[in-house]
């Protein structure tokens, strides 16, 4: 009993998901506001008796029960309201019979995310729908990480639940080219969810590891179904293994960032890396190649360096020559010309690097500046050097981020010597 | 050992509710005063009661006459009790001065109970 007591919070959120899409799968994608209000309002009563009489011994049943009647009592409330819908009564009585212990299905889940993934909304609303139905997160914390108040991450949620519920969806996983057609959409949230949770923009910790420990449960949801498990999707769970892997060693013991080189590898979740290399050759193993497949890739040549000086640059090279062919993005270029300084010396990084001097998106990137100030400093260039250092200091930046330009920009006036250490 | 009711009186209007994160910390104190009250084996029983003020009903004139809340004039209501069990009126106090409603709600009536 007590040992739930300090994960209320992580209790109530792990729930909301499971319980949100066992209700979708009773009452249909078109009541999620219905659905998402008496999941609310089963946590508010929990957390009103939970303090006189303590947490149940069995929290998520309690829970699930709560919020299905909660859902009933809002659903038999709009039901007096509006007009007698047959659908309302077949709806009242499904929930009437249904059995708590059926939440936690993954069928169910992976159902929840095509409706939240439909193609009616944008990557954006997609994301947050995901964010919000399937892990459980509120407005609060999906507005930190979308640098958007909970306000209006309200409203867009609000927005793309009624477009759903116009829509009339069915609640069902797709099958065949449907299934095909769909799929990409759910990889890309995932990837937003992952992207976005690997580098948040606002320093946010917790939410960052939460975000990425989300995406790497549903993508492997997907590994598990025998249909959505295609190259794609392994190349991705692939990815978010090799990146999540180094969750704790990108982080210094005052919340400061280790930047690879300086990462201690031994920190590295051999475990999960050791998951990401056997997704990988899942991913190998099917005919496509798609430009998640090169991005795993480049992750891997990373996961399997013994050390950062004994990265395989030109395989690095190499990869983001062909992944720059699929998407080319001023961002992979910028990589792919961080990598070149690497393999062939900061002189033909930087070449690359001013090449792309001109693209707007990266003008107010951080890591294009920083990138350049770093190869001007490994080329004693160390006036231009701050001033690069300081130009990425103008972009939006997190906390831990912005010491480490700090540091590096007071490296630019100390002698050469130490300015490389 | 003696048993002890604490009533938790709390204001009767209550605003909604504000920020859930807020709540759910609130309800973390609460149960970890009742945790480590129940370990040390003096919670016996708690319970939340609804959000209403109850009914009164009085003998008025050989007739019973039920009325709404406490008092018409109260502006407060329990919102729920614990029992425990102390060895007098001054232990059961310290243990009520530790639950968190001294912080978050209004006051805590601490009554003993009779036994034979």
């Amino acid at each position: 009993m007590t040992e739930a007591a300090p994960a209320l919070e992580d209790l109530f959120r792990h729930e909301a998901g499971k319980i949100c899409a066992w209700l979708v799968r009773l009452l249909g994608p078109g009541r999620l506001e219905l659905i998402e209000d008496a999941v609310q309002d089963a946590f508010s009563a929990a957390l009103a008796q939970w303090r006189f009489e303590g947490t149940p011994q069995r929290p998520a049943a309690w829970l699930a029960i709560a919020a299905r009647n909660k859902a009933l009592d809002r659903l038999r409330r709009e039901m007096r309201l509006e007009s007698l819908d047959p659908s309302d009564e077949a709806a009242a009585w499904r929930l009437g019979f249904s059995n708590p212990e059926d939440t936690g299905k993954p069928d169910d889940t992976l159902a929840l995310m095509f409706v939240a993934c439909h193609p009616a909304l944008g990557d954006e609303e997609q994301t947050m729908l995901t964010l919000q139905t399937v892990c459980g997160f509120n407005a609060r914390q999906i507005a930190r990480a979308f640098l958007s108040t909970p306000e209006a991450v309200t409203q867009r949620l609000v927005r793309a639940k009624r477009r759903l519920r116009d829509l009339k969806l069915t609640v069902e996983i797709p099958e065949g080219a449907e299934l095909a057609g769909r799929l990409p959409g759910l990889l890309n949230a995932i990837y937003q969810l992952f992207t976005g949770g690997y580098t948040a923009a606002e320093g946010d910790q917790l939410m960052t590891e939460q975000r990425c420990a989300e995406a790497l449960r549903l993508v492997r949801l997907l590994c598990e179904h025998p249909h959505a498990s295609t190259g794609e999707t392994h190349a991705l769970a692939a990815l978010i293994c090799f990146h999540h892997a180094r969750a704790a060693a990108r982080t210094g013991a005052t919340g400061d960032v280790v930047l690879l080189a300086e990462q201690d590898r031994a920190r590295w979740d051999a475990g999960l890396l050791a998951r990401g290399f056997g997704h990988l050759r899942r991913a190998m193993a099917a005919p496509e190649l798609t430009a998640l497949h090169l991005e795993a890739g480049i992750a891997a040549v990373h996961a399997s360096a013994p050390s950062f000086a004994q990265t395989d640059w030109p395989a690095l090279v190499h990869y983001y020559e062909a992944l720059i062919e699929l998407k080319p993005t001023p961002v992979v270029k910028l990589n792919a010309a961080i990598a070149q300084g690497y393999a062939d010396g900061p002189a033909a990084g930087l070449a690359q690097l001013d090449e792309l001097a001109g693209s707007t998106q990266l003008s107010r990137y951080a890591h294009y500046h920083a990138a350049r100030g770093d190869l001007l400093l490994k080329l004693g260039r160390r006036a231009e050097a701050g001033a690069a250092l300081r130009q990425a200091l103008e972009c939006p930046l997190n906390g831990a981020e912005r010491d480490y330009l700090l540091r590096k920009l007071r490296a630019c006036s100390t002698p050469a010597r130490q300015a490389h250490s | 050992m003696p048993s002890f009711m604490l009533l938790l009186h709390r204001p009767l209007e209550r605003g909604p509710m504000a920020d859930p994160e807020a709540v759910a910390r609130v309800t973390r104190d609460y149960m970890d005063w009742a945790d480590r009250t129940r370990a040390a084996g003096r919670l016996k029983a708690g319970s939340k009661l609804t959000d209403d003020a109850g009914r009164i009903l009085r003998n008025a004139g050989g007739r019973v006459a039920t009325t709404d809340g406490p008092f018409v004039e109260s502006k407060e209501i329990v919102g729920g009790y614990f029992l425990i069990s102390a060895g007098d009126y001054a232990e059961a106090c310290r243990i009520a001065a530790e639950c968190p409603h001294l912080k978050y709600g209004s006051y805590i009536e601490v009554r003993q109970v009779e036994e034979l």
